[in-house]
């Protein structure tokens, strides 16, 4: 079982990212309201406000979305539909996807996919 | 982790500056740099720190400030350090005035190094060890050894 998140960039994208989860057999998935780091440094900390030309491109906020998947073959579903989505991972900007080990669970089954 | 030494030398250091205005103490940093052959263009500079200032404060609060730029006006990232005789405003957000004021100065394609070493001089700016040995430092050698003795040992890579 893992934990995979997702940090989204482009919030335009949500709908066609869930659709994706959904497809690749995510039945479920809690979405945070997230914010890059360079973007808070450069907007909110006044020592580092001369970066926002630098921080350019980021957008205000980003979405991360944490989903608990116990089957590897959802990921490999995922990764393609995610990319197709967005415009690519390996792009800068998009956003970010990894895993990480789940060693205890509790909760309905309908949290981990179906696949 | 950017090591302070690299961009920073003994010659780049005061102790005691009047500055009554936050211009004045701006300019006594650039004057440092400078004379250590540091800044070709001066007075480009100390208008572009003053510019930046102006954009938002640079006072972190407990006595210390780091004004900064990054500009044509160098070609070379590189730091100076004062020690006030006189506490000076620099709108910091406890309201408190700085003592120790720090500039750092580079040019405009650097700004990966310069963000790491405004994040490597605030944090060794919170160190209350750090900031009681250079308010009491005697003399700018020792204002300068206390800064320089907050980088990792030589051998310790990070």
């Amino acid at each position: 079982m893992k934990l995979l998140v997702l940090v989204l960039n482009d919030e335009r994208h949500m709908e066609g990212v869930l659709e994706a989860y959904i497809e690749a057999g995510v039945p479920g998935a809690t979405i945070l309201d997230s914010e890059g780091m360079g973007r808070f440094l450069a907007y909110k900390v006044p020592l580092f406000a001369d970066f926002k030309e630098f921080m350019k491109g980021n957008k205000p906020k980003n979405k991360t979305i944490l989903a608990v998947v116990r089957d590897d073959g959802v990921l490999d579903r995922l990764r393609p539909l995610i990319d197709a989505v967005i415009g690519g991972l390996s792009v800068p900007g998009n956003g970010i996807m990894f895993t990480v080990p789940v060693d205890w669970f509790a909760g309905p089954e309908r949290a981990v996919e179906e696949a | 982790m950017p090591t302070l030494s690299a961009y920073f030398g003994p010659d780049r250091c005061a102790v005691d500056v009047s500055a009554p205005t936050k211009a004045d103490a701006v300019a006594a940093l650039v004057d440092l740099l400078a004379a250590a052959g540091k800044a070709p263009d001066r007075d480009a500079l100390v208008r572009a720190v003053m510019e930046r200032e102006a954009l938002a404060p640079t006072g972190l609060g407990s006595d210390c400030a780091i004004p900064h730029a990054q500009t044509d006006a160098v070609t070379e990232t590189s730091l100076a350090a004062i020690r006030l005789a006189e506490p000076l405003d620099f709108s910091a957000p406890d309201g408190t005035p700085a003592r120790l004021v720090f500039l750092i100065a580079g040019p405009k394609d650097s700004a990966a190094l310069h963000l790491r070493l405004l994040s490597r001089l605030a944090r060794t700016l919170c160190d209350p060890a750090f900031r009681a040995a250079a308010i009491a430092a005697p003399d700018a050698s020792s204002f300068a050894a206390a800064f320089l003795a907050t980088d990792p040992p030589e051998n310790v890579t990070a």
